[in-house]
């Protein structure tokens, strides 16, 4: 490569100067430099334009500058500690917010739930009193029977469970016979249990 | 052992507001060149450099410890002046062609306090030509040669902070080199 194209050096004129052209490419620039006098004018020409650019004096920042900067930072720097622990543990943090939201999802139904409300299959053979839920005597109910904000008497027959939510069972009568079990439910977090495990009853068996 | 920004990092991630004056002290002067030399304006400068700290401060706890402090904060600052200029950029464009009238072009109204006493501080006219050489050189070739002549960052350095290849970081220079020797050839 004895007689180097022009184009060709210029472009490892510019390499020589970033520092980045091998030695034996810098000594064919060279020659080429001893034959080309346009090669040589513009070679000196970049080299002087470096030399020149790297003069420019530092522009040192105004004495006050560092003083504006740190009065303009948000103060007290905010704990970064839940932000980037939230970061780090995207699923925890998730079922986190899942049962935050369940649970006042459950807490507001409870709180809305101020009315009486019966539920079961056999509703004919119940008596309501102001909110007071009565099987009367010698009447029989087959099956659950649910109270929401009221209070039980069971005078009869109730072939089936009991369950009273926020709210009282009277005392049994003599004449009274429940079959299944008696639940009574009085804080919000026994009333999320059984509406968890009802929910899941409803699943597992569809109904 | 971590590098001392990088300490001085997590110290103030942790609230400590000694550690990131420090970080300021380090890097205020470096910051305000680059946007200086990228603006060609004082008080640009000094909004790009504060504005720059901000960020750092609040991103402090996405810095990323396998690189170099230096490039991620010049990172911030280039691209922080490149928003200016654009902006402004956009802003005279609409100026001009509202205020024909007064018979002021884009150019006239760009921001420049070569006229102020200020620019005194060069002290040769040398030094101006080369400041205007260097303000007239296109957004994309600026960046480049900023940071290569002016804060001394290897190419590979500026490839990380401009986040290009080496290749095109090279290629910029050359040709921000050639347009300035163009610029400057029959001046010097």
């Amino acid at each position: 490569m004895a007689d180097m194209k022009c184009n060709v050096a210029v472009v490892f004129m510019h390499d020589y100067l970033d520092g980045d052209l091998a030695r034996e490419e810098a000594k064919q620039l060279q020659e080429h430099l001893g034959q080309c006098p346009s090669c040589y004018a513009r070679y000196e020409s970049l080299e002087r334009t470096d030399a020149f650019v790297r003069t420019l004096p530092i522009e040192k920042a105004p004495e006050h500058l560092a003083d504006r900067i740190m009065k303009s930072l948000p103060s007290p720097r905010r704990p970064a500690a839940w932000t980037s622990w939230v970061r780090r543990h995207p699923a925890v943090s998730a079922a986190a917010i899942f049962m935050v939201v369940m649970l006042s999802s459950f807490v507001a139904m409870w709180n809305q739930d101020q009315e009486l409300s019966v539920t079961g299959p056999d509703l004919e053979h119940v008596v309501i009193e102001g909110n007071k839920v009565i099987v009367p005597e010698g009447q029989k109910f087959s099956g659950d029977l649910t109270v929401v904000n009221g209070d039980v008497q069971v005078l009869g027959d109730l072939d089936g469970n009991l369950t009273v939510i926020d709210g009282n069972v009277s005392p049994l009568a003599s004449t009274a016979h429940i079959a299944g079990e008696i639940k009574t439910i009085d804080r919000a977090v026994d009333w999320m249990w059984y509406k968890v495990s009802s929910w899941f009853g409803t699943l597992a068996y569809g109904s | 052992m971590k590098p001392l920004e990088t300490r001085l990092a997590r110290l103030a991630l942790k609230g400590d507001q000694r550690a990131f004056a420090e970080i300021v002290d380090l890097y205020k002067d470096k910051l305000y060149h680059l946007a200086y030399r990228m603006t060609g304006n004082r008080q640009e400068a000094e909004d790009v450099v504060q504005e720059a700290f901000l960020r750092v401060y609040k991103n402090l706890d996405r810095y990323d410890e396998n690189q170099k402090f230096s490039t991620w904060i010049y990172r911030i600052a280039t691209n922080l002046s490149i928003d200016r200029l654009r902006k402004r950029r956009a802003i005279y464009s609409l100026d001009a062609e509202s205020s024909d009238h007064e018979g002021l072009d884009g150019y006239a109204m760009l921001p420049s306090d070569d006229r102020t006493p200020e620019s005194e501080l060069l002290l040769s006219e040398t030094q101006r030509l080369i400041h205007e050489a260097i303000a007239t050189l296109p957004v994309k070739y600026k960046s480049v040669m900023i940071l290569r002549y002016l804060q001394d960052l290897s190419l590979q350095e500026i490839s990380d902070v401009l986040d290009m290849p080496v290749t095109t970081v090279k290629t910029r220079v050359h040709r921000g080199r050639e347009f300035l020797r163009k610029k400057l050839e029959h001046k010097l």
